[in-house]
């Protein structure tokens, strides 16, 4: 707690009526040491408030509503979980580890499922999973299977010669060990196939084991082999994902049911500093759940360019609400669906003009107004879509623009090591306080897809006050790294930059945590379906 | 399945062939333009089955054998281009055991494939459809989809 109090004090004074103190110190350590004129701290805290440290440093260790639990793991770390389940399956079902794992491969990792079914009936299980657990000799010498009468004959290559090796798994489908071989290799390495590979013979669903396949391919395909293998592990277990960051090999284990993701958003961050969803694998999207994300995007994708040049460029038809382009001619128009006559100026019947054909004096007739009533309504859920899609876009390009920021701020970082007496480590502050910058824009911009789909009730006040407090306190800090570097201000620059730090990283809490608090106690209702 | 196995494959199934073949079938290899044997284009008859629509016909079909045969299937092709279901209009057959990412195994041989063929035409599947005029008529117009197909039998009388 060294380095706590000297920037509590600012804060404090800054933002007293927003946060206590408490939730101050829960985030202090973030600044590691970069703040330590120590002294004055010791007293600071001498007066009582360190009664208050056992409180503060549980509430820092509880986790928060929005976080969940997970665990990140090497490949190798997968291989080990990976053997670990078969060998705990095949000492329960009492059998050669090679068919225990391909008897889970085929029942995607759930052990329980599969024990459950084979006590209930194994043979069914070994069918469907295309295993034989006869013990069959893999490799055999042609010459000892054949006889004068019926001499081995692969059936692939027709080859008959005596030193031939013939191979074949528990079905005893043989064929010459090159030709198995050649078989494996092409549906390891140019198919991609690892977990189901079958025999070679026509209709047969035996599946070529793992040991098998390691006794009869070269070294460099067996290794493909095991890749795959590894790789569908994690595919097919519900409970691990991959990092979706390029050339990223850690997988992310969690144990968030996909029956969750309604009331959940399970971010998790891998090794590499990726942070995504679990759910869906897309970059985090809190506060937005799984479902609202999915529903978004398609929309955004379907409808942003469209309803924007539909609003700046058309109208409806007062009666049909087919939507119009006016590309020439006079006011006078005729819906070519419904045949409706209408005035482009005024909206209203073109009945009521009389003969003034090419002009219209009639805008604050009531049938005219009516008309434009009803068409500002059906635009509203257009411009409703808009403001929501036009928030969000521009959260995304600040935070794409941020990445130049990051650039600019490594150099504000050594500029300052040369003119001021800062070290590097105590230039760091910046660097993070982008950090912080990029991920609260991130969270911004969620807030508007799922506040698009928010149906109005007294919570939302709640919610949009969040949203309102977390999107200025983002613009504040944007604004301070944005300014020029004077060389008498640094000091008070890094002060100023620390404490909005905190204060903006506290507020993105507050939001995802009221959020989170409201998706678990089913506070908010949206007005689609999220199925 | 070192390479230039294709041929020797090809030598083998034609003398098993020779040796046993069901009835009604017919399979050789077509012919270089130096009048030599080319392994790798046979030409085939399919007789419809005996009881169903299709029967007292042969459909001519050609086989192409690609070069890493038997690891990939040979393609099979109607000449003319048969009106059915799971034909496409260039004549190719839409078939599991003749795609190499679904049904086809090494050992398959050409017997399999000509039988499996035969047995399509009166028994077409509905999940894959390659051409629409033959696939609309069957879900859409039976009696009509049966006419065509007994129009067909006629022009390719045994």
């Amino acid at each position: 707690m060294s380095s706590d109090s000297d920037y509590d004090d600012d804060v404090m004074n800054e933002f007293d009526d927003t946060m206590d103190e408490d939730s101050i110190l829960d985030d202090s350590d973030d600044y590691e040491n970069s703040l330590d004129d120590s002294g004055d701290e010791l007293e600071y805290y001498e007066d009582g408030e360190d009664l208050n440290f056992d409180g503060v440093m549980a509430e820092k260790h509880r986790k928060k509503l929005y976080q969940v639990d997970y665990t990140v793991q090497s490949a190798k770390h997968l291989m080990g979980s990976q053997d670990k389940e078969v060998g705990q399956v095949a000492s329960i079902l009492g059998m050669p580890k090679e068919h225990a794992a391909t008897l889970l491969r085929h029942y995607r990792w759930n052990k329980e499922k599969l024990i459950e079914r084979y006590m209930d009936n194994p043979d069914k299980v070994l069918r469907i999973a295309g295993v034989v657990t006869d013990k069959v000799r893999r490799i055999i010498p042609a010459r000892e299977i054949s006889t004068p009468q019926h001499p081995f004959s692969c059936d692939i290559c027709c080859d008959d010669e005596e030193e031939l090796e013939t191979v074949a798994v528990s079905c005893n489908h043989r064929f010459c060990r090159t030709c198995y071989e050649h078989y494996l290799r092409q549906k390891i390495k140019e198919e991609g196939e690892s977990r189901k590979i079958e025999c070679p013979q026509d209709g047969c669903k035996i599946v070529v084991d793992e040991k098998t396949v390691q006794e009869v391919v070269d070294k460099n395909t067996h290794l493909r082999y095991r890749e795959l293998l590894n790789r569908t592990f994690v595919d097919d277990n519900d409970h691990l994902r991959w990092c979706p960051a390029p050339n990223c090999e850690f997988a992310v284990e969690c144990h968030i049911p996909s029956t969750s993701l309604t009331t959940i958003v399970p971010t998790v961050e891998c090794e590499c500093s990726h942070q995504f969803c679990f759910g869906c694998g897309l970059p985090d999207h809190q506060p937005a759940i799984c479902p609202l994300v999915k529903k978004w995007q398609k929309k955004c994708e379907d409808d942003s360019e469209t309803a924007n040049w539909i609003s700046a460029h058309t109208k409806e038809c007062p009666k049909c609400h087919s939507t119009i382009e006016k590309n020439g001619g006079c006011n006078h128009m005729t819906c070519r669906k419904c045949k409706y006559e209408f005035c482009w100026v005024c909206m209203g019947p073109w009945s009521e003009h009389g003969t003034s054909w090419y002009n219209c004096n009639r805008y604050d007739e009531k049938s005219s107004h009516e008309a434009r009533d009803s068409q500002t309504q059906s635009r509203a859920s257009l411009e409703r879509y808009l403001h929501y899609y036009n928030r969000f876009a521009n959260h995304q390009q600040s935070a794409k623009l941020d990445q130049d920021l990051y650039r600019k701020t490594e150099k504000k970082m050594e500029e300052m090591q040369q003119t001021s007496d800062l070290s590097w480590i105590e230039v760091q502050f910046l660097k993070k306080a982008v950090d912080t910058l990029t991920q609260c824009r991130m969270t911004l911009k969620w807030t508007y897809a799922f506040a698009f789909y928010l149906s109005r009730t007294n919570e939302t006040v709640i919610f949009e006050d969040n949203q309102k407090d977390l999107e200025m306190a983002t613009e504040h800090l944007s604004e301070l790294l944005e300014k020029p570097l004077e060389r008498e201000k640094i000091a008070e620059l890094r002060q100023n930059v620390l404490d909005k730090t905190v204060y903006v990283k506290q507020r993105r809490e507050i939001l995802l945590e009221d959020t989170a608090k409201g998706l678990l106690e089913g506070r908010w209702t949206f007005f689609v379906d999220l199925k | 399945m070192s390479t230039g196995i294709a041929r020797a494959r090809l030598g083998e199934e034609r003398k098993q062939w020779r040796k046993d073949h069901p009835h009604g079938f017919w399979a050789r290899p077509g012919k270089n333009e130096d009048g030599t044997m080319d392994l790798m284009n046979w030409s085939c008859g399919i007789p419809g089955k005996t009881g169903t629509m299709w029967e007292n016909a042969v459909y001519k079909l050609v086989m192409l054998f690609p070069e890493d045969y038997p690891s990939k299937p040979p393609k099979c092709k109607f000449t003319p281009p048969l009106f059915h279901p799971n034909v496409y209009p260039s004549g190719t057959v839409c078939l599991s055991i003749l795609n190499e990412e679904e049904a086809w195994k090494p050992a398959i041989t050409i017997k399999q494939i000509l039988l499996g063929i035969q047995d399509l035409l009166d028994d077409p599947n509905p999940d894959s459809p390659a051409q629409s005029e033959a696939y609309l008529l069957f879900r859409k117009d039976r009696p009509q989809y049966e006419k065509r197909v007994r129009l067909q039998a006629q022009q390719n009388m045994a």
